[in-house]
């Protein structure tokens, strides 16, 4: 151990070119334009209807990067073999953590799911989100097969990202919840499973999205994604069993959007739809949210010069909605800026799965990239209005300390794995 | 551990990438599609949402006197506004009771506010003063719709009431608002005297205020980034022919009395003083709604609010035998020299009083000493000559039985008949000699105003001009621009110099040796004038007098007009001489008349004084 830990350090020093820079960059960079943007969203003009505590976001903030900064650094110190080897405790620890929010945990915005550690407070579920990938990717990396007919082990890791789910639906953080859910297709393809029946898995997202709109595109939906699926699978069974699963999920909408659901849920939905049918209440945020990017034009009002953002129109701008920010003070050239940063992030990250030989290095990478995605893609749907109000913050971008940790944390791994890829390899 | 397939890994990265490539784009094109398409759409929401446009009142028109002596200006009081669409209205007894008004008060406030605009901010209670100001300020967070601003109010800082020349502003009604933008609830508008006529240039124009306000309403100042304030237009101000030394001392002279004084500059026809009494407070009208006094004032049986000078319609009396004179010269009845006698009376049909020493009489001297029988004879011979229409003609000329062009509300014209206005009156053909003889001194079925006593009195000593009585010389716009007024002045074309100079002589005569020589002979100034009385079956008679002075080269007309005073000579007469002292001499030096004015008590001729008005 001792011998090895040397020859890590060693290593470390003499190769750090080895280290994916341009990553880090991306990193680096996506972490200052979060902290210009909190800037302006808790110290500009706006601060002087902002309560103290927020307003001490954007140095709580310098501290919480400063704390990944050194971090990260400390990670590259570590072999990747760690990873596995603490996978379970980790996910054991995080799975307690995560109860003792439910009972202890503080509210912040109707979501209860920070923990007070010391001075500072922890979201649990950020934690969980690194412990949940690890421990998967490690149980599925340490099976011999799993295809869509060596059904066990697939079952059992949705399982192992189910149990946090539930808990974090406990806590009522719905938008981190679609994040846990998203990762069982990831993770379940990445394993193995046919490409057929992965697209099975995730199409009643796709035609719930639809049948929201209306019912005709939902069941368009259905028979396209059906006729797609026969094509790549030719299974009849599998091909009749999503067209009825994508009739019983247009269905399902119509009737949660008539009947089941209760009257602000479904003010909600259609506050996504149509924005204008409640615009002080539902609709305010969308309407807000799109009012602040679009006046933002193509330079951008200037920094600390969003009337929608100084003026406090934006909700929560620091964190779910600090993309409309840039957008408004930025325009779309600083709007393009943040995409291509992530965009260049995400397809790095996926080269980097490829180069790897370790299968859990690849699947741990490609789930840490469709993780990161995802809370990208949720937070930019949801101010620019493609998507409903999903309350998710941006990775690196908006405040919140323990999300910067977790994800700074997601990214670290994925270096240092492929710092040490020759070194951690199979054949070791 | 399995080993992966390197291509199923290949095209399974491929295939993420292009997921992600692809909604990286959908977002991509989403931003371009609000930032760039729909730019303008957001760029007008986005500014709709912080900035809130808000009309800044202009100042109310400055009003000076004669000589620049400021009569009315502004003074800042406190307002509260109200808002109904932010306003709650389980709020109201709370706002009552930091107001300490009625909670019904409210209410009926909210109620008129919320009639007007849901939107709109109306004004909920004007000059409250500044511990309730300050107490809704401070819990103006309690109260969502409810704001304060500084506001103003007309002030009066001179002494003087001059009521019935300045009017009073009131809220303006739901008409008056609807009918003009610039209105809102709660705003003043004038409601009489010179502040209705001159309205549109005293008010001035709002101008507009940009605010930034943010999310919550609350507003940061002003937002001069984007859109420049415009700058309300202040009220022109308005320069009169007052003379505010004059009208305090008419207004000291009035008190107690019911009637009025006009005086005039007979050239022009400017006003210098108006005095319609009572009087009433122009000031206690003018900041918030006093309603016990509006009642009482509405209800007072001597009606303040009634403007005598312009609006009462009176018998002229003997006042009117100068025109009546030169009409008859005119028409060829009766030259100067014409005499004609009396003997104590009248007799045509029955018998007509003359109470005039018996003796004959020509022009002059029937003017002088007021000889009823010498005009009875004369509008005898107009009327018999079939000259009636003729005569009324004439004297309609010097501003009896018509409209003037002054410059305040309800002016009354009067009545000078001809045949058609008694056919009308009387029925057609039912009128004879018996109704018109009495119009010769004045009385009967003709009627004037006090104004327009001094405007025919102008006219006779002004050289036979036509003039019109105005009240403001000038209008001084807040660009600096002056708009001066142009006086009337038109050469009354049958006049001739010879009739004039008749009846001034007589009028001269009357202060001399007739029955002004008791209080209107002024020593040092050649006062001329002329005695009147309006018959009163309810009381004592009203008297006239109309008089001008200097004799040789007229400054000032002066026309008194009283109430159930009595004998014009004592109670008029006097009345007029010291407003002429007062002007000519800018001191009183009969202190002995002053007092007697002011301890005035109506009374009967002495039995020694042989008085015939």
């Amino acid at each position: 151990m001792f011998h090895e830990k040397q020859i890590l350090i060693l290593k470390s020093m003499n190769n750090f070119r080895d280290l994916h820079w341009p990553l880090a960059f991306t990193w680096l960079a996506l972490a200052i334009i979060g902290l210009v943007a909190i800037y302006s969203a808790t110290q500009g003009p706006v601060s002087e209807f902002l309560p103290s505590y927020i307003q001490n976001n954007f140095l709580k903030q310098l501290l919480w990067v400063a704390i990944s900064i050194v971090l990260v650094i400390g990670v590259q110190f570590t072999s990747p073999r760690n990873y596995m080897q603490l996978s379970y405790l980790f996910y054991g620890m995080g799975l307690i953590l995560m109860v003792l929010t439910l009972f202890i945990g503080t509210e912040i915005n109707g979501a209860k799911s920070w923990i007070r550690i010391g001075p500072g407070r922890i979201q649990s579920s950020e934690i969980m989100k690194i412990a949940t990938i690890l421990a998967t990717a490690n149980y599925l990396t340490s099976r011999r097969d799993i295809t869509a007919e060596n059904i066990r082990y697939a079952l059992i890791a949705t399982f192992m990202i189910l149990v946090p789910t539930t808990l974090v639906i406990l806590q009522n953080d719905f938008g981190t919840a679609i994040v846990f859910l998203s990762l069982i297709p990831v993770m379940l393809f990445w394993s193995g499973l046919p490409y057929g029946v992965s697209l099975f898995i995730i199409s009643p997202a796709i035609i719930l999205y639809l049948s929201v709109f209306d019912w005709v595109y939902g069941v368009i939906a259905s028979v396209v994604l059906s006729a797609v699926i026969f094509i790549i699978q030719k299974r009849a069974w599998l091909t009749v069993t999503s067209l009825v699963s994508g009739i019983i999920t247009v269905v399902g909408v119509n009737l949660a959007l008539t009947s089941i659901l209760k009257p602000h849920q479904i003010a909600r939905i259609k506050a996504f739809t149509n924005p204008e049918f409640d615009p002080t209440g539902a609709g305010w945020n969308v309407i807000q949210a799109k009012t602040a990017i679009g006046s933002g034009g193509l330079f951008g009002k200037g920094f600390l010069q969003g009337t929608q953002t100084q003026l406090r129109f934006l909700p929560e701008q620091w964190t779910d909605f600090v993309s409309c920010v840039i957008g408004e003070e930025f325009g779309f050239v600083g709007l393009s800026v943040l995409v291509f940063l992530f965009l260049f992030l995400f397809v790095q990250l996926l080269r980097m799965a490829r180069n790897h030989n370790h299968p859990f290095a690849q699947l741990v990478t490609v789930s840490v990239a469709s993780v990161l995605f995802i809370h990208f893609f949720i937070n930019l749907g949801s101010a620019t209005g493609i998507l409903p109000v999903i309350g998710i913050p941006l990775p690196f971008v908006s405040y919140g300390g323990s999300a910067f940790l977790a994800n700074s944390l997601m990214l670290a791994i994925c270096l240092n794995m492929d710092f040490y890829k020759r070194d951690f390899s199979i054949y070791r | 551990m399995k080993s992966l397939n390197p291509n199923r890994t290949r095209t399974s990265i491929l295939a993420l990438q292009v997921i992600m490539v692809g909604i990286c784009m959908v977002v991509l094109g989403r931003a371009f599609f609000l930032q760039i398409v729909e730019y303008e759409i957001y760029e007008e929401l986005g500014e709709r949402n912080s900035i809130r446009q808000e009309y800044v009142d202009a100042a109310r028109g400055l009003i000076f006197d004669r000589n620049g002596k400021l009569i009315v200006d502004n003074q800042p009081i406190y307002s509260i506004t109200i808002t109904p669409s932010s306003f709650q209205e389980e709020n109201i007894p709370l706002l009552a009771s930091l107001l300490q008004v009625s909670d019904s008060l409210v209410i009926s406030r909210v109620k008129e506010a919320q009639k007007y605009s849901w939107y709109r901010t109306s004004k909920l209670l004007t000059d409250v003063d500044f511990s309730t100001f300050s107490l809704i300020q401070e819990n103006i967070w309690r109260l969502p719709g409810v704001g304060h601003q500084i506001d103003s109010k007309r002030n009066y800082p001179l002494e003087m009431k001059a009521s019935h020349i300045l009017g009073y502003l009131r809220e303006a009604n739901e008409r008056d608002y609807r009918n003009n933008d610039q209105l809102r609830l709660g705003d003043k508008i004038g409601k009489s005297g010179l502040e209705l006529i001159y309205e549109d240039s005293l008010r001035g124009e709002l101008g507009t205020n940009y605010l930034k306000v943010n999310a919550l309403g609350q507003s940061l100042g002003n937002f001069t980034e984007l859109r420049e304030p415009e700058a309300p237009i202040q009220g022109d101000n308005i320069l009169t022919t007052i003379d505010a030394d004059l009208q305090l001392f008419s207004e000291k002279l009035m008190e107690g009395k019911t009637g009025a004084i006009v005086a005039m500059n007979p050239n022009t026809g400017a006003i210098l003083a108006l005095v319609s009494s009572p009087e009433y407070d122009v000031s206690r009208l003018a900041g918030r709604i006093d309603t016990k006094y509006w009642q009482e004032i509405n209800s007072d049986t001597t009606k303040p609010l009634f403007n005598r000078a312009i609006s009462s319609r009176q018998p002229p009396g003997s006042t009117f035998k100068p025109v009546m004179g030169i009409a008859g010269m005119h028409l060829g009845i009766v030259t100067p020299s014409t005499e004609i006698y009396n003997s104590g009376q009248y007799i045509r049909g029955r018998a007509y009083k003359d109470l005039a020493d018996p003796g004959n009489y020509n022009m002059e001297s029937a003017i002088a000493f007021s000889s009823n029988t010498y005009f009875f004879s004369l509008m005898d011979k107009i009327a018999m000559s079939g000259n009636l229409n003729n005569w009324s003609k004439l004297v309609k000329d010097f501003g009896l039985g018509v409209p003037n062009t002054i410059d305040l509300p309800s002016a009354n014209p009067g009545i000078i008949p001809d045949s058609s206005y008694l056919d009308r009156h009387f029925g057609k053909r039912k009128w004879g000699l018996g109704d018109l003889i009495n119009l010769g001194i004045g009385q009967g079925i003709i009627s004037a105003s006090p104004l327009q006593v001094a405007q025919m009195t102008s006219s006779i000593v002004n050289g036979g001009y036509k003039i019109e009585p105005y009240l403001v010389e000038a209008i001084e716009e807040a660009n600096g621009r002056v708009v001066l007024k142009t006086p009337v002045r038109e050469k009354i074309s049958w006049v001739n110099d010879t009739y004039l100079e008749t009846v001034k002589r007589g009028m001269r005569q009357v202060v001399l040796e007739g029955s002004g020589r008791f209080y209107a002979n002024i020593p040092d100034i050649s006062v001329a004038g002329k005695t009147g009385t309006a018959q009163n079956p309810h009381g004592y008679d009203h008297g006239w007098f109309t008089s001008f002075a200097p004799y040789e080269n007229p400054e000032i007309v002066v026309t008194v007009f009283l109430e159930n005073a009595g004998f014009a000579s004592i109670s008029a007469a006097p009345v007029a001489s010291l407003v002429i002292e007062k002007y000519i001499k800018k001191e009183i030096e009969r202190n002995y008349v002053y007092n007697y004015v002011l301890n005035f008590v109506p009374r009967e001729a002495n039995s020694d004084s042989e008085i015939n008005e």
